[in-house]
C-alpha cells in the first residue's frame, strides 16, 4: 500500500516536473520567428536543387520559382505572431499542476481498488499446493494437478486425476485432453480408458460415436465390461444402426439379475430406442451425473456464445447438442439464430442443417 | 501493486490530457511560450502515463494476473507467451487503451518532432490532439477501463479468441491502430490550421509526413489482416468486403486522396480547402472505423469485442468531435485563398482527378457498409452488402483510376502536354496489351474481362517504371548522367514510383487471384487424394498433436504435380481446449507466385473407415496480393525519409536575444 503511493507520488511528480522543464524551456525560446519564410527558402533552394540535376524543365523551374517566391515575400510581409514569456504564466501553470493530481486522486479513489494487491498466477498456484487438498475447488485442484503433470508427465495416476479434476471442473475437453494422456502411457488399465471414453461421449454432446475406440480397448482388456457394452451400443445407435443396437443392450440387460438398478438403466434405454416413452426412469440413469454434466456443458456453450457469437463451429455443436438433448425448442431456436448469422456461408448453413437432424436417439441422453 | 500503480497512471493520464489542453489552449489565446511549453510537457507527460498503464496491463496478462477482470476474460496461463502478450490489445478494453497509447504517442511525437511548427499552429495543434486524447481515456476510464479488479479472482481465465491466437493476428493491431491513429494528428494540424486561419503551401508540407506515416502503417496494418484472414479463416479469400475490413479501408483510401491533394496544396498552394477536408475525414473514419468494429451494429465475420452500449459513447464521440471539426470548418473554408491557377490538362487536374474517383470510391464503400444498417432502421429488414456491389461500383472506380494513374507523374505541373504524356506511354501500352494478351492465351477458361484487368495491373507497374525512365533519361541520354539522375531522384519521386507500382502488383495478383483460382473439395481417407488444377493432393496420414493449448489433428498431405513430389504441407484443424472453439491451420504450398491452400476440414467417417473433408484451393499470382501492399508502404517509408519532409529541419537553435 505504503508502495504504491510512494510510486503514485513519484509519477506525479516526474508529470510536474517535466511540465515545468516544458515550460522554463519554451520561455528561453520566446522570441522565435515564424518558420513558414525559411521552409518557402528551402522550397526555392529545392526547385534550384532539382534544374541543376535536370529533372525539371527551364520554364517549369521559372514558374515554380516565381510561385514560391510570391508565396516567401507574403510569408515575411505578413505580421510575425508576437509571444511573450510572462512570469505570470507560472501562477497559471501551479494551478493546473495543482489541480491535475487533485483530480486523478478523487477520479482514482472512485474508479481504482486502493490496496488491492498483484493476484499473479504463480503466486497463487504456490499456495494452493502447500494447502490441503481437501480445502480446495474442482478448478483449484486441476491447476494443481496440472502443474503436477508436467513435472511428471509419465505418470498415469496424475493425468487420470487431473482427468476427473477437469471433469468436475465442467471442462470435458481439458479432461479428454488429460485421460488421453493417461491411456497413453498406462494402455494396460481399463478404468482410464473407461472415464476417457465417458469423458469423450460428454466431450461431443452425448455422442458416443468418438469414444468408439476407448471403449472398444477397455472391451479388450475387460472382456464382457458392461459400462463399455452400454456406451458401444450407443454409438451404434448415433450411427443409426437402431437394432443392432437394442439386440446388444437386450443382451447386457439380461446379464444383470433382476432388481439391478443398471437393468432397469438398459431397459430404458432400449424403451427410448424403441419410440417409447421412458417414464419410468430418469433421463440421467445411463450415468449418474453425467446429464448433469452434459446439461452443465450445453449450458456453457450457450453462454459463451451468448457473448462471443463468431464461432461457427460452436453454433453447430449446441445445435446438434440441443437436438441429441431431444430439446427441439431451444434446438430451433439457436438453428434459426445461427442460420440468420451465417446466411452467407453455406459450409455452415450445411452443418447447422445436418447437426439438426441429429435425433434424440443418442443413448446418453 | 503494478496493476493499482497502472490504473492510477491511466487515470493520471486523462487529469494530464485535460491540462494539456488547457494550458496549450492558453498559451495560444496568451501567447504566452510557458504555458504553450507547459502544454507540451504535459502531452508528454500524459503519453508516459499511458505507457506506463499499457505495461502494466500487459504484465498483469503475462503473469496471468487473474484478479483483473480483463485478464481472467481474455487470458489463461496455457496461452503461449506471445498471445498472453498480444491479449492486452485482443479485448474492447485493452484495444481502447492501445488506441489511447497511440493517441497520446502521437501527442508526444507531435511535440517532438514539431519544432519547425509556427507556435500558434503547434499551441492549437497540441490542444486538439489534447481534446482528442482528454475524450478518448475519458471514455477508457470510465466505459471501458481494462484495470477494473475482480474481489474473487477465477482459477483460470476464459481464454482469448483462438482465430486471435495468430502471430499476424498478433501484432496486425498495433500497426493498424497507430495507422489509425497517426491521422488524428493530421485531424489535429487541420483543426489548428482552421482557427489559425492559416492554410497554405507551407502548411502541407507539415501535414505530408504525418498522413505518410499513417498511411504507411495502416497499409501494412490492413495487409497483415488481409493476411491473417487469408491463412486463418481457412475460406481460401482474403478480402470479404466485409464491414470490419471496410471501417479499416475507408480510412485509407482517405488518407491516399490526402496524400495526392496535400502534394497540390504544398506545390500549387491550391486545393486548400479540399485538404484540410480530407485531412478532416480521415480521422473521422478512423473513428467511424473504432465505432463500427466494437459497436456491434453491423454482424461481421470477424467483428470482435463488440458491446452496443459503449458503442453509442463511441458514436457520441464520433459524432462531436468531427462534429465540431467540421462545423469549424464549414465556417472557415470559405475565407481560404484560392492558390494558384492551373489548365484543364496538367498535374494539378490528374491529381484532382485522382482525388475525385478515390473519393467516390470512399463514397461507396460507405453506402455499401451503413446500408445494412440503414435498410434495418427503416424496415427491420436485416440484409447485408456483399461482393456483388462492390465489384460494380468499387472496382469500375479503381479501373478508371488505374487507367488514368500512369499519365498522371508524366504531366507538367500547371499546363501539361497531353500528346506528349501519350508517346511517352506507347510502350507501356504495348505491354499491357501484350500481357492481358497473353494471359487469355495461357489461362483456361478464357476470360477477357479479367485479362484486361491483369492488363492493368501490368500497365501500372510499367507506366510506373517508364516515369522513372523519363525523369533519368535512361536510353536517351549517356549512361552517366542517367546515373547521376538516378542518384540525384528526391526520395519523394522514388516513394512515389513503389506506391505505383506496388499497387500494380496488387492489381496483377488479386485479379488473376481471383479469377482463376481453382477450388475443390472432397472428404479423403488415408491415403486418399484430389485434382486441384495441375496437382495432385493425397491425404497421407493425419495424426493427432497436442499443441500448449490446443489438441489438434495433423495432416500430412503430399503435393505432386504429373507424378512428381512438389512438396508436403501439414494443416491441422485445432481444438482449443478452453472455450471448445475449432480452428484451422491452412497448409500453404508456394509456386513460385501461386499457392496451394490446403484445409483439414473435420472428421467424416464413412463407414468404418477414418476420413476427414479436405478442401484444397489453386490460388494464382496470390503472393502478389500481399507483396503489393508491401511495396506501396516501402514507398511511403521511403517518401518519408526524404530530406525535405525530415521533420525538425528548420527548427531554430539560436538562443534567445
Amino acid at each position: 500500500m505504503l508502495l504504491f503511493w510512494a510510486v503514485a507520488g513519484i509519477l506525479t511528480a516526474a508529470a510536474a516536473g517535466l511540465i515545468l522543464m516544458r515550460a522554463a524551456g519554451a520561455s528561453a525560446e520566446a522570441a522565435v520567428v515564424d518558420p513558414a519564410p525559411a521552409l518557402y527558402r528551402r522550397q526555392l533552394g529545392e526547385i534550384d536543387d532539382l534544374a541543376e540535376r535536370g529533372l525539371m524543365g527551364d520554364a517549369e523551374r521559372a514558374a515554380a520559382h516565381a510561385e514560391a517566391g510570391r508565396r516567401l515575400l507574403a510569408a515575411t510581409d505578413s505580421p510575425a505572431e508576437v509571444w511573450n514569456a510572462n512570469p505570470r504564466a507560472r501562477r497559471f501553470v501551479l494551478l493546473v499542476l495543482a489541480a491535475a493530481p487533485a483530480l486523478a486522486l478523487g477520479l482514482y479513489l472512485n474508479v481504482g481498488s486502493p490496496g488491492t494487491a498483484d493476484q499473479p498466477y504463480a503466486r497463487r498456484l504456490a499456495a494452493w499446493q502447500r494447502s490441503d487438498l481437501a480445502s480446495l475447488n474442482p478448478p483449484e485442484i486441476a491447476a494443481v494437478l496440472r502443474q503436477a503433470t508436467s513435472e511428471r508427465p509419465n505418470e498415469a495416476e496424475g493425468f487420470r486425476l487431473l482427468g476427473l479434476a477437469e471433469s468436475a471442473s465442467q471442462n470435458p475437453i481439458a479432461a479428454v485432453r488429460a485421460l488421453r494422456r493417461a491411456a497413453q502411457i498406462a494402455p494396460e488399465r481399463p478404468d482410464i480408458w473407461l472415464m476417457l471414453g465417458q469423458a469423450q461421449v460428454a466431450a461431443a454432446g452425448g455422442k458416443a460415436s468418438e469414444a468408439q475406440g476407448a471403449f472398444a480397448r477397455a472391451l479388450q482388456l475387460v472382456p464382457g465390461d458392461p459400462t463399455a457394452r452400454y456406451f458401444l451400443a450407443g454409438a451404434k445407435a448415433d450411427a443409426g444402426r437402431t437394432a443392432e443396437a437394442v439386440a446388444d443392450l437386450t443382451a447386457l440387460a439380461a446379464e444383470f439379475p433382476a432388481g439391478d438398478d443398471r437393468r432397469a438403466q438398459v431397459q430404458a434405454a432400449i424403451a427410448r430406442l424403441q419410440g417409447q416413452p421412458a417414464a419410468a426412469t430418469p433421463d440421467a440413469a445411463a450415468d449418474p451425473g453425467q446429464l448433469a454434466m452434459i446439461q452443465g456443458m450445453v449450458a456453457g456453450l450457450a453462454a459463451r456464445l451468448a457473448t462471443k457469437p463468431d464461432d461457427p463451429d460452436g453454433w453447430v455443436r449446441l445445435v446438434r447438442a440441443y437436438a441429441v438433448l431431444g430439446d427441439t425448442t431451444k434446438r430451433d431456436a439457436a438453428y434459426a439464430t445461427a442460420h440468420a448469422k451465417y446466411a452467407k456461408a453455406p459450409q455452415v448453413l450445411e452443418q447447422l442443417d445436418e447437426a439438426a437432424k441429429a435425433e434424440a436417439q443418442g443413448l446418453t441422453r | 501493486m503494478i496493476v493499482e500503480a497502472g490504473a492510477f497512471a491511466l487515470i493520471l493520464a486523462l487529469a494530464l490530457s485535460i491540462a494539456q489542453v488547457v494550458l496549450s489552449a492558453a498559451g495560444r489565446i496568451r501567447r504566452s511560450a510557458p504555458l504553450a511549453g507547459a502544454g507540451e510537457g504535459a502531452a508528454l507527460a500524459a503519453f508516459a502515463a499511458v505507457a506506463m498503464a499499457f505495461a502494466a496491463l500487459m504484465h498483469a496478462f503475462v503473469v496471468s494476473d487473474f484478479s483483473v477482470a480483463n485478464v481472467a476474460a481474455n487470458s489463461h496461463t496455457a496461452k503461449p507467451l506471445l498471445y498472453r502478450v498480444a491479449g492486452t490489445w485482443g479485448s474492447h478494453e485493452g484495444s481502447m487503451l492501445l488506441w489511447c497509447l497511440a493517441l497520446t504517442g502521437f501527442g508526444a511525437a507531435a511535440v517532438g518532432l514539431g519544432g519547425s511548427l509556427p507556435r500558434g499552429l503547434r499551441a492549437l495543434t497540441v490542444a486538439t490532439q489534447g481534446v482528442l486524447g482528454t475524450v478518448f481515456l475519458a471514455y477508457t476510464v470510465l466505459a471501458s477501463n481494462p484495470l477494473v479488479r475482480v474481489l474473487t479472482p477465477p482459477v483460470e481465465g476464459r481464454s482469448l479468441n483462438p482465430l486471435l491466437q495468430d502471430p499476424a493476428l498478433a501484432i496486425h493491431p498495433p500497426f493498424l491502430y497507430a495507422g489509425y491513429v497517426g491521422m488524428s494528428v493530421v485531424f489535429s494540424l487541420a483543426v489548428a490550421a482552421l482557427i489559425e486561419g492559416r492554410i497554405d503551401a507551407a502548411w502541407s508540407r507539415w501535414v505530408r509526413p504525418w498522413a505518410l506515416a499513417a498511411w504507411s502503417l495502416l497499409t501494412v496494418g490492413i495487409t497483415l489482416g488481409a493476411f491473417w484472414a487469408y491463412y486463418e479463416l481457412g475460406w481460401g479469400g482474403w478480402w470479404f468486403w466485409d464491414p470490419v475490413e471496410n471501417a479499416s479501408f475507408m480510412p485509407w483510401l482517405v488518407a491516399t486522396a490526402l496524400l495526392h491533394s496535400a502534394v497540390v496544396t504544398e506545390k500549387r498552394g491550391a486545393l486548400a480547402g479540399w485538404t484540410v477536408f480530407l485531412a478532416l475525414s480521415a480521422f473521422t473514419f478512423s473513428m467511424l472505423g473504432a465505432f463500427l468494429v466494437r459497436s456491434g451494429v453491423l454482424t461481421s465475420v470477424h467483428a470482435f469485442a463488440v458491446d452496443p452500449k459503449r458503442g453509442v459513447l463511441l458514436l457520441i464521440i464520433l459524432g462531436v468531435t468531427s462534429g465540431l471539426a467540421f462545423t469549424l470548418f464549414a465556417w472557415r473554408a470559405p475565407s481560404l485563398g484560392q492558390g494558384g491557377l492551373f489548365a484543364p490538362i496538367s498535374r494539378e487536374s490528374a491529381l484532382v482527378l485522382n482525388n475525385i474517383l478515390l473519393a467516390a470510391a470512399t463514397a461507396t464503400v460507405l453506402l455499401g457498409t451503413l446500408y445494412p444498417l440503414i435498410r434495418e432502421a427503416m424496415s427491420g429488414e436485416s440484409i447485408s452488402v456483399g461482393p456483388p456491389y462492390f465489384n460494380l461500383t468499387f472496382t469500375p472506380l479503381m479501373a478508371a483510376l488505374a487507367v488514368l494513374l500512369p499519365a498522371g507523374p508524366l504531366l507538367a505541373w500547371k499546363r501539361g502536354d497531353a500528346r506528349g504524356v501519350a508517346q511517352r506511354l506507347w510502350a507501356a501500352v504495348l505491354v499491357a496489351v501484350a500481357l492481358a494478351l497473353l494471359v487469355v492465351a495461357i489461362t483456361s477458361p478464357h476470360k477477357a474481362f479479367a485479362a484486361a484487368g491483369v492488363g492493368l495491373g501490368g500497365w501500372l507497374v510499367v507506366g510506373a517504371l517508364v516515369e522513372l525512365l523519363e525523369r533519368t533519361r535512361a536510353f536517351r541520354a549517356p549512361a552517366a548522367e542517367t546515373w547521376h539522375r538516378l542518384t540525384g531522384l528526391p526520395r519523394g519521386a522514388w516513394g512515389m514510383t513503389f506506391a505505383h507500382l506496388g499497387l500494380g502488383v496488387f492489381i496483377m495478383g488479386a485479379v488473376f487471384e481471383t479469377s482463376w483460382k481453382v477450388e475443390a473439395a472432397e472428404t479423403l481417407p488415408r491415403g486418399g487424394g484430389l485434382d486441384i488444377g495441375a496437382y495432385h493432393v493425397t491425404l497421407d496420414d493425419v495424426r493427432p498433436v497436442a499443441g500448449p493449448n490446443y489438441d489438434a489433428d495433423r495432416g500430412t498431405i503430399s503435393v505432386t504435380r504429373a507424378g512428381k513430389p512438389v512438396c508436403q504441407v501439414a494443416p491441422e484443424r485445432r481444438l482449443y481446449t478452453v472455450g471448445g472453439e475449432t480452428t484451422s491451420e491452412v497448409g500453404l504450398c508456394y509456386r513460385g507466385a501461386s499457392h496451394i491452400y490446403i484445409v483439414l476440414g473435420e472428421r467424416r467417417d464413412s463407414g468404418a473407415q477414418p476420413a476427414w473433408l479436405v478442401r484444397a484451393y489453386w490460388n494464382p499470382w496470390a503472393s502478389l496480393i500481399f507483396l503489393g501492399p508491401v511495396i506501396m508502404a516501402l514507398g511511403g517509408l521511403i517518401s518519408l525519409s526524404d530530406r525535405r519532409l525530415r521533420l525538425g529541419v528548420g527548427r531554430r537553435r539560436e538562443p534567445a536575444a
